[in-house]
């Protein structure tokens, strides 16, 4: 158990382990933070402070219950994520005025894919299918919005949406750059 | 992996129910502290996330053709995508040209579509030579237009030409013609 292992060796010596949970939670973190901040920068942000105080409590013997390790991140993610916000909007106003909103890059191990090659399956889908996916992941629409634009029930959009990924990463095959899963967790 | 569910059970669909804002309250929490509990639908959901960029990435460089609506064309141009639009009735006919540095050409073809089903485009040129043709275009009973995108580095590559826009469709058991329009296209212009 790495968390159990970082609690219990003395403060900043569980290296390897420390590691690993990094491994394990980061893309994690950083899925919470694109969801809730919708900003890859302040996702990156975000994992770094989640994990700061995380390492920090594991060390100090401070987290009560460490087998429920993805608990804590997670609590600990809520509550920075929220903290976030608040300076979020003047960030944004910044980003906005300075800076292209879509240059920030995802972090250098984050799963990719190659773009020709998620043309091409685009490519295979069938049209109502493909828009579904547009709307969903480039206009950033709920089901029920997607639905009132193509004029058909929110049930068929999410049937659609889940059924044109399945094919979707059919198609795309294995991502460009994967992290190996390693353990339950 | 099973193709619908983790190990555990959770649903591959109410992931991406998730990631889209579709699962809301009590039933988004719980899934979020099931993706920090479970490493397969962390997985599957980064995987699904890195398509969504792909496919933003795919649209924002203007990669393919599509048939879109107003909120993409909004969001493309808050992206900086660089769009030339025309607006045609069914049977007119207008000049249109690609400049060096338009990213996307939208056509925007009105069209009486009631009762239709089976809608398709196809871009040929006057002696009927096929450029693109595009199936089952999504519509609804309300719809009065259908809204074409086309990268325009690949109508750059077009000579000076007349092109046609056929629309068509089913009705009545019947493949039909909905509407035709005309480009004279001039080609490539330069400032």
């Amino acid at each position: 158990m790495l968390a159990e292992t970082i609690a219990s060796a003395p403060a900043g010596t569980a290296t390897d382990a420390e590691a690993e949970l990094y491994r394990r939670f980061a893309p994690r973190i950083r899925l919470f933070g694109l969801k809730h901040l919708r900003d890859e920068a302040a996702a990156q942000d975000l994992v770094q402070q989640v994990f700061i105080v995380t390492l920090e409590r594991l060390r100090a013997g401070a987290v009560r219950n460490v087998e429920a390790i993805g608990s804590f991140i997670l609590g600990t993610s809520r509550t920075m994520a929220s903290a976030q916000r608040k300076v979020g909007s003047r960030r944004t106003a910044l980003l906005d005025r300075f800076d292209d909103r879509n240059a920030m890059a995802p972090p250098i191990d984050a799963v990719t894919f190659d773009l020709p090659r998620v043309v091409r399956c685009l490519d295979t889908l069938p049209l109502r299918d493909r828009t579904i996916l547009i709307l969903t992941f480039y206009a950033d629409k709920p089901a029920p919005e997607i639905a009132a634009e193509l004029q058909i029930a929110p049930g068929a959009v999410r049937v659609a949406r889940s059924r044109a990924l399945a094919r979707m990463r059919e198609c795309v095959g294995a991502p460009d750059k994967a992290r190996p899963t390693g353990g339950s967790r | 992996m099973s193709v619908e569910r983790c190990g555990r059970g959770a649903s591959f669909a109410d992931l991406v129910d998730y990631w889209a804002g579709d699962l809301t309250g009590a039933d988004a929490a719980q899934l979020e502290a099931h993706l920090f509990e479970c490493a397969e639908c962390a997985k599957y959901l980064e995987e699904v996330v890195a398509l969504g960029h792909a496919i933003g990435e795919g649209m924002r460089g203007a990669h393919f053709q599509s048939i879109v609506t107003d909120s993409v064309l909004n969001r493309l141009s808050r992206d900086g995508v660089r769009i030339r639009s025309y607006a045609f009735e069914p049977g007119q006919t207008i000049p249109c040209s690609v400049w060096p540095d338009d990213d996307l050409v939208v056509s925007r073809l009105r069209a009486d579509l009631t009762g239709y089903t089976n809608v398709g485009l196809v871009l040929a040129r006057e002696d009927g030579v096929e450029m693109s043709r595009i199936v089952d275009i999504p519509i609804g009973p309300e719809t009065t237009e259908i809204i074409d995108a086309v990268p325009a580095a690949r109508l750059r590559a077009v000579p000076s030409c007349r092109l046609r826009l056929v629309l068509s469709g089913t009705r009545e058991g019947r493949e039909q013609v909905i509407a035709e329009y005309g480009l004279e296209h001039t080609g490539t212009e330069t400032r």
